[in-house]
């Protein structure tokens, strides 16, 4: 287990991190939707928390709470749902037709 | 690199691009006719990567998670020696007065009566005098016992009644119940005897013969010159790390928090004259360590504080060791109970932490799972400051200590004004009547286990801990707060209790494997 709490792991996370990034940009961009920074922001908020809520309910397992570990995750995967709900339609706000548009990188 | 079709304006789709853009779908889904040219295109593949990515992520934060829960070098304090990987940046907690407060002139305690360990002592031997002169004695009262005892069972007949009952009801009972059902803690005891086997012998003899180095021929020494007292401070700090120390704090000592009286083995020659404060005790050197994470999990049956005790006890040993090697007068006060003064308060001017609603001294990196021990010393020395990290505003709201207390020795209320100092007063005598009413080592330490601050050094606990210390609102006290009593429940305060009281020797989370005896030990074929 010691690889997961090592630099190796976050160097193979932020790569992963990266990726997940283009993706959505390329995601945006078949949709046409335009992606200012405050998308962005917003996005990564969203994806911050439910990495945040995967850990917690990891890290209340490893320390033999397994009772921290399934109310906290239930509460915080509640709240990361109902926000990716909600970041999904913003992000979907201001779309053209399905290949038509180009997000925005700056 | 930017494609052509990306020149235009953001959010906009120009009349040039549309013919580009359909261009591109060409290009990366099939050709003009709609024919898929079985390519998989460059946005498709990043797609997927993406969702793997995701999924790999996601996969990986649990099982860091998992690993940083699991992690026993997260059991707070055992990173190394050194405490690199450990040691809280106190530099932006420090404050210029401790967060306990001063409303008045301060005394020293008199340890003969308001040390409990010293006055249960004196109240056994007088109450058993008592029992054999006077055969079936009535209801006792404070003016059966010598002062300074009378005095101050007058003042407080509260105690005088805990005290009794300790002796005549309690301790026949732990005895009854440890026959019954103490074997369960055998492996326990065992390693809390042993871990408590080593340490330095009693102090041999009032301050101005044991605390002053001696040469050959018992000789005294010549103090050595130094050139700075900031590096000396370093110096100490760090070889106190490598003498097995977590934690280092130095102050200087004040004076209301050394007894007023001597308590026995500390080699004064009486302990009913006053203890005068020798000019050399200038210095504090508060060393500490925590308790072994999981047997502390499982107080108050299993846990144990001999542990922790016993590397403070070292760890300041070899302190006093090195001090006198540099020609220094120094004097260890170490636990359990060997100390001349009072250790709590002294850890907390030294910067180490704060005091907790439960009266123990609540550390950034431990939390309450901190066992102290002091060596005071006229080595010229820089003090630290005290911190702030929120620990006095948190204890306001949280008392989940004192909601899992099983004594009610700790407060549900304010704090209260004691010889001169405004802190949370803890009942000692409801507190250690409930030691004599759990089955397993000696203590309880609960309130050590319940506290929030008391958590694996984890990403998560340690965010945790600084949000709080950063957070001037309070808001994130009382949601943390919320969440911990939800996510962290323990047993029902009366389930700690032996049997015989009503409860099942409930621990706060079940013991290691290496403590459970039933697995080891055949006792007449139970399981």
């Amino acid at each position: 287990m010691q690889i997961f709490t090592s630099g190796f792991f976050w160097f193979v996370q932020g790569i992963l991190f990266v990726v997940i990034l283009l993706a959505v940009r390329a995601w945006a961009r078949d949709r046409g939707l335009p992606m200012p920074p405050w998308k962005w922001a917003l996005f990564l908020i969203w994806l911050l928390f439910a990495g945040f809520t995967i850990a917690f309910a990891g890290t209340s397992f490893g320390e033999g709470e397994p009772t921290a570990g399934l109310r906290g995750g239930l509460l915080f995967g509640l709240v990361t749902i109902i926000g990716g709900v909600g970041v999904w339609r913003i992000l979907l706000a201001g779309g053209g037709p399905r290949g038509e548009g180009i997000a925005g990188d700056s | 690199m930017r494609e052509p079709e990306e020149g235009d304006e953001r959010g906009e789709v120009m009349g040039r691009d549309k013919g580009r853009i359909q261009e591109r779908g060409e290009r990366d889904h099939g050709d003009a006719d709609g024919r898929c040219t079985g390519e998989v295109n460059r946005r498709d593949f990043l797609k997927l990567a993406g969702l793997a990515s995701a999924a790999a992520g996601g996969a990986g934060l649990g099982a860091f998670g998992y690993a940083a829960g699991k992690d026993p070098n997260t059991h707070l304090g055992l990173q190394n020696e050194y405490g690199a990987s450990l040691v809280f940046n106190r530099k932006r907690y420090r404050v210029d007065v401790p967060t306990y407060e001063k409303v008045g002139p301060g005394s020293r305690p008199d340890a003969r009566v308001e040390q409990i360990f010293e006055r249960r002592g004196r109240f056994m031997r007088e109450y058993m005098q008592l029992r054999s002169s006077q055969g079936g004695m009535g209801p006792i009262t404070p003016q059966h016992f010598p002062e300074p005892l009378q005095r101050y069972y007058l003042a407080h007949p509260q105690d005088l009644e805990l005290d009794r009952v300790n002796v005549d009801e309690l301790q026949p009972l732990l005895r009854a119940d440890s026959m019954e059902y103490g074997d369960a803690y055998i492996l326990a005891q065992a390693w809390s005897s042993a871990m408590g086997a080593v340490g330095p012998g009693p102090v041999s003899g009032p301050p101005e013969q044991n605390d002053f180095p001696r040469g050959r021929g018992g000789l005294p020494v010549e103090p050595l010159a130094l050139k700075d007292p900031v590096r000396t401070a370093e110096l100490l700090k760090a070889v106190a790390m490598q003498f097995g120390s977590t934690l280092v704090g130095i102050t200087r000592l004040n004076p209301d928090w050394v007894y007023g009286y001597p308590i026995r083995g500390r080699g004064f020659p009486s302990t009913e004259e006053p203890l005068e404060i020798p000019d050399w005790w200038t210095y504090a050197i508060v060393v500490g360590t925590p308790m072994s994470w999981d047997p502390m999990y499982a107080n108050p049956t299993y846990g144990s504080s001999e542990d922790a005790y016993s590397r403070s006890r070292i760890a300041a040993a070899r302190l006093e060791a090195f001090i006198k090697a540099l020609g220094y007068p120094a004097r260890i006060h170490v636990p359990g109970t060997s100390y001349d003064l009072m250790v709590p308060p002294i850890a907390i001017d030294a910067g180490l932490g704060e005091q907790g609603r439960h009266g123990v001294v609540i550390t950034p990196e431990l939390g309450s799972n901190f066992r102290p021990a002091v060596v005071t010393t006229n080595i010229p020395v820089a003090t630290d400051k005290p911190i702030d990290i929120g620990v006095d505003d948190f204890c306001l709201h949280c008392k989940v200590c004192a909601e899992a207390c099983p004594s009610g020795a700790i407060p549900m209320g304010g704090k209260e004004e004691v010889r001169g100092y405004r802190r949370w007063k803890i009942d000692t005598a409801k507190c250690q009547n409930f030691w004599t009413s759990n089955l397993g080592n000696m203590g309880c330490r609960i309130c050590v286990s319940v506290c929030p601050y008391t958590r694996k050094a984890n990403w998560l606990h340690k965010a945790a801990m600084k949000v709080t210390a950063n957070d001037p609102t309070g808001l994130s006290e009382r949601v943390l707060t919320g969440m911990h009593k939800s996510f962290y429940p323990g047993p029902d305060p009366e389930d700690y209790y032996m049997p015989s009281l009503g409860g099942t020797s409930a621990s706060y989370r079940p013991p290691p494997w290496w403590l459970r005896t039933e697995d080891f030990i055949d006792r007449g074929g139970e399981g």
